[in-house]
Parts: structure tokens; sequence; C-alpha cells
């Protein structure tokens, strides 16, 4: 947790964090490092001693240093079924946290203090979540996902990593200046009237348009969505589509943030530039002073190069503005320039402000991506979806997901997966052998459903497969052992995700598998565009000042800040903070918002870790501050239910949140047990006080608050 | 004690495994694990089991290690965690229930490990002097005193097993003191504690040592070797009766800090943790207000040692010291500007100003050096940072400035105290002076000193109280003359009779004998082990009730001194144990009804005071999870001072000052609750409650 220190370092962010992903026998899946961690690694591994000779590259570095500790956790599983959580050395200077995802081992390494326990473990659980997104149901096998993650061939794992390392990136950044992913909510921009505009908007002239046009090639738009940064402007669904979880749509402001950074939550000095990232050049010699790499003077050598050199002794000492006349960099962007419209070209502009502009923004190639919903009326966990993001201005972007025709075959895979699954946990439980599990109802099923499967698609080696495993499990004669069924029923699983692989990765629209033609994306960018120009400016400057403070200042004396979360809805409420350098809130920008901020996330964290307990309501005082965290369930009318006792959840248990484990979900299923008549609600409040309020006036604006915030979000917007 | 007879430790859930490793041994490819394994609790594992805990452990540590530059303190797995602590080639692991706080944890292997040097010396010496078994034994006993007197409460907090001193009349503990002081006027001995039942009556030690002799080791020591090599001559005469020596070791601080000031370091149960102190500073505050000052600060134990003589000077000034206590930071920094205008010093009005300089002067121009030896040392220490704070203000130099700023710092600073202090301590000095000036330089300054300045003037206090409280001062006077050991030719005893005085030449002087420890010490484990101090640790056994006394090592071939201590106290024993036993076993059963639960947790004491019942019911087991868990917060966020979380079957209070944490639960069936905030919510009152309640328990949360 960030002390009162918190704002040094959030002014010069001293780093040393790595992920790894590994299998059991330390083949490195995926890493992560920073700059600072890859440079101790190249310290420890000493200079080649010929000049000739190259050190190790990083992946190889981290297999041989952590090997050790992977093959001694497997061990440990395997003689004494547990296995390594967590380690921590002298004064907490390093933290490991260790997560087994099926048979791929997570680690996260910090090294400088800026994340507790519960901050890497939540990382693993959203990068084990990130990889669903893309892979679907294919991580279900650790030997496909491996296929996966690191493909033979170099140049393309080496794609793949760039991606997910960028995406971790961007995940952590998030997570430190957007109340929404500290909180893992979304957050709506409040502007009633061009929320509905645009969702009439988005509902004719993007989903109606795309679904009614020839040329779509089987796909169907299911939901678009706009984001003003990282704030949800609207949202429309096809009266066809199911509903999106909460967590699916953060990823996918995520992955939009990450395609299209918006520029005031880049940090300046990130340490990890990545070419397709526009970034600003901004603020460099402030941040040459803190930054601790190399990373600024080569930057700004490369900024001068792509800049008229005349601009940048304008550009780097403007003195940062004032809170009032707010300019990000996303606002330098709009005084003058016309849209960018379709190919990628650097804009040009007479304004030598607009020399730094960085590249317009490029529309993505459509990405494959899997979530849940719902198909012929049940539910299916990774259900492939194409994912366009259409970049409206920067800072603006538009989201449209569409399914592919053959949705219906991944519903097929999974319940056949599924069932076997099942079946694989019976067996190892050993509750069935031979015979009674051959007239097991669950049983006759699958044999039914599969062998349809087989029958309708099946290759020659789902088809073997499946003779295989009929034979040892419904021959009369010599039924197979439990182990034996095992490996077999291990072998038909294996085969069904390689199925799921061909139909759905291989024939990725990122691969050249089938999407909405170029025009079509074109036509409704374009169309959007139209709709929003004369507000695009307006949206940006909203989108920093959503919900002011000020107006809850004068009913609630000695409130500092507060977050108010729909669990239900997956949504929240919360006064902007300023999340950078150069812009500002009414906190200004100075070391007293960067002082509440490390409260709030501080109370963020402590709130979890008590949730995590069981404990539903807490109250602290520290330093100048009162910190108050509730959790309650409400019915629809908004008629507050009783507290139930929370499952009390051990430290290594995922992370409680929504990108990885969803955990509000679990526990509104737990809750809706015991009220299976109505529809259950769960909120949260979190708010920070002067310390000198008393309890009672704390407790009584609590409840003020929660009512008032309730009131506001009954006015329907999506 | 009862628990000196068990040998086999019994089980517990929460305790798993401990174990001692010795990498050394296990260095080529072909040796096996066992070799390496020095002891395994719980003893009937399987040797399988043993050496894939060991060498998985011992692998994963080196790992890290080699890692993150720093070895890994904990190891958690999904249902274990393991507390680790590399030292040299030696890794020692405990590991514990999940449940258990990690900060738990940690602290009972850093008390197990602790308590092993204590008796044993440095485990590499241990190791090569000593049999195998004998050290397992050793540590089959450490555990099982550990398993049998740990409750619930003390794994959270791993504090002190404490007499409940609600159950004892304050008399009795009173008495307590007044035998430790007593005994502290016998040659060699420097500070004790008293302990019935395995259970803390009184004590003078701070707390690390307390725990230390809280527990005894198996067998009876004085048949052993000592393991420092020697050191000991076997001694020819009997002890008297249930007496017993034994050889022991203290870490630098440890010494130190029971070189200054012994008479602040007493602790007595006797005094409640914040109320009835309250009530005893009103009571001297004429005399001595600086009184006040520790009341403010909450820790008032540390001036009870002072109790027994009740008349204002004396207690006083102890008082005064234990505030200045308080403040280590400060003090410590104090001392700096003290030292470089050494002029102003010189000048400086102390209060005692007349007392403190004159036999000083002599050796003030050295003073510089020394405390540049010494001070920095103390500050690395910092294990009892409170008895470290002391030493600067009586910096030999400038004692009396230096106080004089510090007692500002504090703002306790009144006029009063000077004059009751000066008025008083002239009475003393004529006695003192001589002695302490030749003797002391005498042995400081050649040695290597590092202790020395500090000592010496932390002395005063207790010089100057012992004449007041004790007319039988002349029997120390005797004393002073007596050769006593090899030191004592030279030495008159009277100097050391007044405690503080023999503090600081003993030390110094143990760290020239201590070779024999110290530099033993760095041949077998060469890595940043701080050398550990030899001592003799006297105990006399009254049925139960046990006289601890820590002292010079000479104390073993002092017949003469031994006899003093024992029949110095032997009445007082006698007569204390009596007591304790009519008064005691009467109160076992109490807290007819709760209607609340409470813990307070004395963080300089180490000790608890609580209302929970030996057998947990399901809403104790709330309190106790919530306990744990707000604990952890208050040790890793200095800044929190006060929480209170709820969930639907318990809402649980706490708050914490530097000195204090308080819990408190309300038993009464919590209302229907929503979760929503509402100041109807019980929860929200529960502070309220705690002022109000624990009052009368003499927990001041006002």
């Amino acid at each position: 947790m960030k002390g009162p220190g918190g704002d040094l370092e959030l002014a010069s962010p001293c780093q040393m964090k790595c992920v790894l992903v590994a299998t059991e026998g330390a083949e490195v899946l995926f890493y992560w490092t920073d700059e600072e961690f890859e440079e101790s690694l190249r310290l420890k591994f000493g200079q080649p001693e010929n000049e000739g000779e190259e050190l190790p590259a990083v992946e190889d570095q981290l297999s041989t240093l952590l090997a050790p500790v992977i093959i001694s956790s497997m061990t440990m599983l395997e003689k004494l079924s547990d296995t390594y959580t967590c380690f921590s050395t002298e004064n907490g200077n390093y933290l490991y946290v260790l997560h087994l995802f099926g048979e791929c081992l997570f680690i996260a390494i910090n090294g400088d203090h800026t994340e507790g326990e519960g901050d890497l473990r939540q990382k693993l659980c959203v990068l084990k979540y990130l990889f669903e997104v893309h892979f679907g149901l294919v991580t279900v096998d650790g030997q496909l996902i491996r296929k996966e993650l690191r493909p033979p061939d170099l140049e393309r794992r080496m794609q793949v990593w760039e991606h997910f390392q960028s995406l971790l990136q961007t995940y952590g950044r998030l997570r430190e200046q957007e109340q929404c992913f500290a909180v893992e909510a979304v957050e709506r921009l409040i502007h009633p009237q061009l929320c509905e505009l645009c969702i009439e908007a988005l509902e004719r002239h993007v989903i109606h348009a795309v679904n009614s046009s020839p040329e779509r090639a089987g796909e169907e738009a299911l939901h678009a969505f706009l984001l003003v940064h990282s704030k949800l402007l609207a949202f429309y669904s096809s009266h066809s589509a199911s509903s999106l979880r909460p967590a699916d749509l953060l990823a996918l402001v995520l992955l939009v943030q990450d395609l299209y950074p918006s520029e005031s939550t880049v940090e300046d000095d990130d340490p990890q530039p990545c070419p397709r990232r526009p970034r600003s050049s901004q603020n460099i010699p402030m941040q040459q002073a803190c930054s601790p790499g190399s990373a600024a003077p080569t930057r700004r050598s490369s900024a001068a190069t792509d800049t008229d050199s005349f601009s940048l002794p304008e550009e780097y000492f403007t003195p940062a503005p004032s809170p009032g006349e707010q300019s990000s960099g996303s606002t330098v962007w709009l005084d003058g320039g016309t849209p960018p419209t379709d190919a990628p070209q650097i804009q040009i502009a007479e304004d030598t402000l607009q020399t730094l502009v960085p590249h317009s923004p490029v529309p993505s190639s459509p990405r494959r991506i899997f979530l849940d919903a719902s198909v012929k009326e049940s539910y299916c966990p990774m259900v492939p979806h194409t994912m366009y993001c259409l970049p409206l201005w920067p800072g603006i972007n538009m989201v449209l997901l569409t399914k592919c025709p053959n949705t219906p075959l991944a519903l097929v895979l999974y319940q056949l997966l599924d069932g076997f699954s099942l079946l694989e946990k019976k067996l190892k439980e050993g509750q069935e052998a031979g015979s009674t599990l051959r007239s097991h109802p669950l049983m006759g099923d699958l044999r039914q459903r599969m062998d349809k499967f087989v029958k309708n698609r099946g290759g020659q080696e789902i088809q073997s497969t499946w003779l295989e495993f009929k034979s040892k499990a419904f021959s009369r004669s010599e039924p197979g052992s439990s182990w034996e069924l095992l490996q077999a029923c291990g072998k038909v699983k294996r085969q069904l995700c390689a199925v799921y692989r061909l139909s759905f990765l291989s024939a990725a629209p990122g691969r050249g598998g089938p999407h909405l033609p170029q025009q079509l994306q074109d036509q409704v960018q374009t169309l959007m565009q139209e709709k929003l120009t004369d507000w695009k400016d307006f949206l940006l400057v909203k989108s920093r000042r959503n919900v002011t403070m000020v107006s809850y200042l004068e009913d609630f004396p000695g409130l500092v800040h507060f977050i108010y979360v729909d669990r239900t809805t997956g949504q929240m409420v919360a006064p902007s903070l300023s999340s950078s350098k150069r812009t500002s809130s009414e906190l200004g920008r100075g070391p007293l918002a960067a002082f509440i901020r490390t409260k709030v996330w501080s109370l963020i964290r402590l709130a979890r870790r008590y949730l995590q307990k069981g404990y539903t309501t807490l109250l602290f005082r520290e330093g100048d501050f009162c910190c108050s965290y509730f959790l309650w369930f409400e019915n629809e009318m908004g008629y507050k239910l009783q507290i139930i006792e929370v499952p009390v959840l051990s430290d290594d248990s995922a992370s409680i949140g929504v990108l990885g484990g969803d955990y509000y979900r679990k526990l509104l299923r737990y809750y809706s047990k015991g009220h299976p008549a109505e529809a259950v609600k769960c909120h949260e409040l979190l708010a920070l006080h002067l310390s000198v309020i008393p309890t009672d006036v704390l407790v009584q604006q609590a409840g003020e608050l929660a009512r008032r915030l309730w009131e506001t979000s009954r006015v329907p917007l999506l | 004690m009862a628990t000196s007879t068990l040998t086999e430790p019994t089980s517990a859930s929460w305790w798993n495994y401990f174990f001692l490793y010795d990498g050394s041994k296990v260095k080529e490819e072909g040796d096996p694990t066992r070799a390496g394994i020095c002891y395994f609790y719980p003893p009937q594992t399987l040797l399988d089991q043993q050496e894939l805990l060991c060498g998985q452990i011992a692998g994963v540590v080196r790992c890290i290690s080699d890692l993150s530059a720093s070895a890994p303190t904990l190891v958690r797995l999904r249902k274990l965690k393991f507390a680790v602590k590399v030292d040299g080639e030696y890794l020692w692991v405990l590991g514990c229930a999940v449940e258990l706080p990690d900060v738990s944890c940690k602290q009972f292997l850093d008390q197990l490990i602790g308590v092993f040097n204590f008796y044993n010396g440095p485990v590499s010496l241990a190791y090569q002097n000593r049999s195998p078994e004998d050290l397992h034994a050793a540590w089959d006993t450490f555990i099982a005193q550990v398993l049998k007197n740990t409750s619930d409460l003390h794994k959270i907090f791993n504090s002190l097993w404490n007499l409940d001193r609600t159950k004892v009349e304050p008399l009795l503990l009173l008495k307590a003191a007044l035998i430790l002081q007593t005994c502290q006027r016998s040659p060699h001995i420097l500070a004790g504690c008293i302990l019935y039942k395995g259970l803390i009556v009184s004590t003078q030690l701070p707390p690390s040592l307390t725990a230390k002799v809280l527990i005894h080791p198996a067998a009876p020591r004085h048949q052993r070797i000592p393991a420092g090599g020697g050191a000991l001559q076997e001694h020819g005469a009997a002890l008297p009766a249930n007496v017993q020596i034994m050889p022991v070791f203290l870490t630098k601080e440890e010494a130190i800090s029971l070189h200054e000031f012994p008479m602040e370091q007493e602790m007595s149960l006797a005094a409640p943790p914040a109320g009835l102190q309250e009530h005893s500073a009103q009571h001297w505050s004429t005399s001595a207000p600086t009184e006040n000052a520790t009341g403010h600060v909450g820790s008032a134990a540390w001036t009870l040692a002072t109790t027994p003589e009740p008349t204002g000077p004396d207690v006083a000034w102890p008082d005064g010291k234990g505030e200045n206590r308080r403040l280590p930071g400060r003090d410590l920094e104090n001392v700096k500007p003290t030292r470089q205008h050494s002029p102003a010093r010189d000048k400086g009005p102390g209060l005692r100003g007349s007392l403190a300089r004159e036999p000083r002067l002599p050796w003030a121009e050295e003073e510089p050096d020394l405390s540049e030896i010494h001070i920095p040392e103390a500050r690395e220490t910092g294990m009892c940072p409170g008895y470290f704070a002391l030493p600067s203000t009586c910096a030999p130099d400038g004692g009396s400035p230096c106080f004089e700023e510090c007692a500002s710092d504090s703002g306790s600073q009144e006029p009063k105290p000077p004059d009751a202090l000066s008025s008083f301590l002239s009475l003393s000095t004529p006695e003192i002076r001589p002695q302490n000036g030749a003797l002391e330089r005498h042995n400081d300054l050649p040695g290597d000193s590092s202790p020395a300045p500090s000592p010496r003037e932390d002395r005063l206090p207790g010089r100057t109280s012992r004449p007041w409280s004790w007319p039988c001062s002349d029997s120390r006077q005797e004393g002073t003359m007596l050769p006593v050991g090899e030191r004592g030719t030279e030495q008159p005893v009277g100097v050391r009779d007044s405690r503080s005085t023999p503090g600081g030449s003993d030390l110094a002087e143990s760290q020239d004998d201590g070779p024999s420890a110290d530099r033993n010490d760095p041949r077998s484990a060469p890595t940043s082990r701080e050398g550990l101090v030899p001592m003799n640790l006297y105990t006399h056994d009254v049925n139960g009730l046990v006289l601890s006394l820590l002292a010079e090592e000479p104390l073993l071939g002092d017949d003469a001194a031994i006899e003093e201590v024992y029949h110095s106290s032997l009445a007082s024993l006698n007569g204390l144990e009596v007591h304790l036993k009519e008064t005691l076993p009467k109160d076992a059963a109490a807290f007819p009804s709760r209607t609340y639960n409470f813990m307070h947790y004395d963080r300089i004491q180490n000790v608890l005071t609580t209302n929970l019942p030996q057998v947990a019911t399901a809403q104790d087991r709330r309190f106790l999870r919530a306990v744990g868990l707000m604990h952890s917060d208050f040790a890793r966020l200095p800044a929190l001072y006060e929480m209170t979380i709820r969930n639907a079957s318990t809402a649980v209070y706490a708050c914490c000052s530097p000195v204090q944490e308080t819990y408190f639960q309300q038993l009464a069936v919590a209302a229907r609750s929503s979760g929503f905030p509402s100041p109807q919510d019980g929860a929200f009152s529960l502070p309220g409650k705690a002022k109000q309640k624990l009052l009368k328990h003499g927990v001041n949360l006002l």
C-alpha cells in the first residue's frame, strides 16, 4: 500500500516488475519485464566474456533463474498436494506471487513496493483472462495453448508476446490511473441527451446498417458502443444479442485503450515505448528529471527528428495549463485538425503545436475475441466474436462486435468439452468405474452428442480418438481402467479443442478469416463521425470532468472523494481525479491531488482485502483522513436487503475483482440463492472524508450520498 | 515450572513444522539432504517428507535470494506458511497454518531462534560443541513450552505470558518488584524477573529478554558444557537448594540495555496499561511532574518499578527517565548537537550538572570518541530503541544539557523536577563520585567501549534512588570491599552494587572477555551474526515461583555473591509464593457473563490484557479472526490508527497508538442490518462503548 510517500512514487515511478508464464517444465510461455528488471537480469548475467558472445535472451535468463522455483512448486504439488503461492523477502522488498492455472504456472514479481500481493495476484488473473479473451476454449488444453502462446516461429512468437506485453502494460497503467480500472467497473460519461442521440445513431447507422448490408459476409453485428477515453458514452445491442458481461465490456475498453491509448493516460515516461502507440512528447524535460532509465533522452531525440525543431522549446516548456483552461494532448488535437478519415497519414498542420501531433488513428484490423454469451438460449462461455475498433478521433472510439456464422459450433464444442471435463472429474474422484460409468445418464447423452458431432464434421483424427475412447468406456468384454479412461478422455478433449482452434483461431479475421469488408467499416465510421463532429470537443473535455466534486461539497461537508459502484451492472460513478501531470481536476495536479489519489487507491485495496475476508463494512482512520467502505444488497425497488455472511476466501484465492474471476457475479449468484423471488442488486460505496468528521456524521453522509447516487442511476441511459 | 518436565512436544494445529537445516553439509551432488537436517519437528515426520521439505525450501530460498539479492523471510503455500531465516549456511524454517498472520509467524521463528541462542550460544558453535541429542532435547523443550503456553490470543501477538494482573493483589506485584530491586543490589546481578507457574509476575527485563527467560532449557544447565567455549569454570561449591546458575548468551543490544537504566526497565504487572497509571501520575505529580509525560505515552508499566518507594523524588527520577526513553529518535538526535557544542556542555546548567559533571570532567575530552563509537551502534541495534534513548540523554559529556533538551522536546519539562532531583541527587553524590569516575574510565577507555559512555550516566538514577529507598545501603558498602572474581579485585563492588556502575564497566569488560564468545562466533559463522555476550542466569525456584536474574559472568564463581542474592531474596520469595498460591486459584473462573470482548496489547512491554475465556465460542473466534487481520494492518500501515469492520455476524472496533493496540467487540447479537451506511448501525457506536467499558479494565482510550 502506498504510504504518504506515495506521491513521490507517482512522480518518479521506480520500477522492478516482472510477469512470467511457464509450463511445468519451466518452458517460458510468456514473459513481461520492465526495463529495470531487465537491467537487473543483465547485471546478474554479467557482460559476455567474449565480444562476440551475446547474452542469453531475456526469456532464457528468466527461465534459468526461475527454473528451480517452478520445478520445486511442481514437486511440492506432486508430493505434498500443496504448492507455493507467495514469497516475500525482507521488509517486503521483493514480492513473488505464484498462481497455478491448469498446467501453467503464472509468476508475478515486484521489487519496488508499489504492488501488494493482492495487486500481483490480480494482475495474473487478468493476464489469464486476457489469454481467454484471445484464445477462447483453447486455453483449456495445456498443449494447444502452448502452441498459441509460444509459436515455434520466432517472429510470430515475438508478435504474440509483444501483444500481451503491451496489454499488460496498458492494464497496469489504467489500473494505476483510472478509477474505473482500479475498482474494475465501467465508468459512463454522464450526459443523458448526448447518450440518447448516440444510441439512436448506433442503432440506426451502425447495427442496422451493417446487418442490412448484403456485403456483411455472414457476420452479424451484435453490439456497438462509443468510448471517450476509457469512459463509456453509449452502448447499443441488437435485439438478437445476449447481454455483454461487465467484465467483457471492461476487457474491451482495455483492448481499445491498448490500440489507441488516450493521450492523457499514457505516462510520458512510459519505459517501453511501443511503436504502435501514438504518443506525444510533451513534458519530456520534467520527466527526465525523475525518470530512472535512459528512456527519456532517447525519446527526446526521436521526437526531435520527426517534429519541427522550432516548436520544441515552446512545447516542452509550456507551463502547465490552469485547471480552468484545460488543454490535454487531446484537445490540442482537436483545435485545428479535421478528423482523419481513413488511410494512415501523418497530419501536417500549419500550427506549430500540431507538429507534435502523433499519427492519426489508424483503423486496426478486426480481431477475434471470445466473450461469454448465450447461444440458442443456453449460456456459453468464450463465444467467438469479431471486434472492430473504429477510431473516430483521438480519444473517441467506436467498437463494433459481430458474431460469425459458425457460432453454434462453439456452443456444441463447449458442451462436449464441458461433458468430458465433468467425466474427467468423476474419474479423478474415483467415483465411477467402468460399468457404472457406462450406465451414467451423463455418459449416454454425451455419447449420443459426440457420435453426432463426429459424424457431421469429424476429421480422421477425432474419429479414431473417439473410437478409442468408446472401446475403453463401453466395451463389455474388457472395460478400461480408470486411468486408461482418463487418458482417453484427455485425448478426446484435446481433439475437440483442436477443432475449436481450427475453426475460430486459424480462420480468425486477423489471419485472413472472414470479416466485414473495409468499405462497410469505413461507412459506419464516417457516419458516426458526422453525427458527433459537433460534440467531439465537448466530449473530450467532459470525459475529464465527468462528475465534479464541487456539486457535492455543499451537501456533504468534509467529504473529499467517493466511488459508487453498481455491481449488478458493473458500472461506477466517481468524481474525476486527475490522472496525469497534464490534466488536472478540482484538486489541481500538484502533490495534493496525487496524495488524494494514493489515499483512494489504498482504500480500494484495503476494502478488497477485507471483503476477501468476509467483511462488508470497513471504516478506518489513517492520518488526516477517514475512509469508509460499504457493500450492500437491495432489490430492484431500492429496498435494502439483509446482509449475509460473505464467503471468507484464502489469501491465494483469485482476486476480488471483475476482470480476473468476476467475483461480484459469483457473489450475486450466492446471495440470490437466498432470494430466488427477486432480482438482487449489489452496491458498493467508498468514501474519503476528512478525519475531523465524527463517525456518525460520516455514516449519515455516506447513506445520503448512496441514496442520491441511486436516484441518478435510475435514469435509464442504455 | 510445570512445563520443564515436558520434553516431547505436543502437536498443535497451527504449528506444523520447524526445522534447522545446515546447507554446508549438503554441498556435493551426492550429499544426501538428510545430512543437513539438524533438527526437525515434528520428529515423527517421515524422513522422506523431512528431506522433501528441507530440500525444496532450501532450494527455493537460495533461488529467491539469488534473484532478489535478499533472502525470503516468508514462503507461503496454499495450506501452510513458512517463516524463513537464513543465517550463513544455516536455514531456520517454521511452518505454520495459513490462518496465522504473517507477522506472527515470523515473530515465532525469531523467538525460537532467540531462545536457542540465549541458552546455547550461536548455533554453529552449539552444533560444534554439543551432541545433537542434547540439542534435540533443547529444541523439543522449547517448542513444547511455546505450544503449551500459547493461546489463540498469544498466537496473534506473540506476546509474553503474563499473570492476569486483575486477579492479583497489587501489593503482591509491588512486593515482587521489590524483591527484584533488592537482588539488583547484590554484586554482579543486573536485572531479573519473577515468574509464577510460567507467567510473568514482575520483570525488569526488556520484553525480548523476558520472552527468553520465560522458556527454560531442558536439562539442568550447570551440568552442561557451556557453549561459549568453556569460559566458565566448573563451580566447585554446591549451590543453594533450588538454585541454578547457567551460562546464557545475550545479544549485544540486550546486554547494553541491561546495563542501562536497570531501574527503569522494571515492569510490573501491577501497572494497569493506562488508566491506573494516570492515577498514579496525579499522585506523584507534586514531586514528579514528569510522570505526566509518561502517562501520555501510555506505557505506565515501566514506572511501576518505582512504586515500592512512593516517596516523591525517588519515584520521579526513573519516571522522568522512562519518559525520555519514549522518544528514542529524538533523543538520539539530540546527542549529536550536544556533543558538538561541547563547550556549551560544560557551561550547561544541568539539573544535576554539579553531580554529573564533576566525576566525569577528567575524561570529558575523550568523550567525543567514545560517544561516536557508541551511538551509531545503538542506532543499528534498534531492537528496543527505547533503551537507547536514555544513554544519549546522559551522554557522559553533556549529561545535563542533554537531559534538558530531551525534556523540552517531550514538552513535559517543568520547573519542578530539576529542583527535586538535584536536591536529592546531591545527597547521593558524594558516595558515588569517586568510584565511578576512576573505575569506569579505567575499564572503558581501553576496552572497545561501545556501551561505556552511556551506562555510566544511566546509572545515575539508580544510584540516587537507592540510598533513599534502601536504608540498608550499608550492606552494599560492605560489598564494595569484597573482591569479586578476577575483576572484583580491582573493582570495589560498591560501584557495581550501584547497579548502574557495574553495568558500564562490566559491559566493557565482557566485551574484552567476550572474545570467548565473540571471537568464536565469527570463526564459525563469519556472516553477519552479531557477537553474543555471555552472562549468567541465576534461577531460584520456590514451588513454581521462579526468580530469574541475569548477572555478570563472574557470579558463578563468586559464592559470596550467590549467597547474598539467595539470602536477600529467599524469605520474600517464600512469602510471595504463599500469597500468590492463596489468592490466585480462587479467581480461576472469572468473567461470569461478558457482554463484550476486548483485547489490549501493550506494544512496548509485549503483553496482553483481555477478558476472553480460555475456550472460545463462535463469536470469540470471529473476534480473533478480525483481530488477526487488523493487527497485521496496524503493523503494516503506520498511519492507521482506528478501524471498524463488520460482517453479518459481528462488528469489531480497533484502535492503536505507538504504544498499544486495543480491540473491542460487543457480544450482543447484532441487529438485522443491511450493510447500507446507517448511523443506527451498532458497529459505529463501538468506539464510544469501548472507551466507556474499557476504563474499568484500566484501558484508557479517551
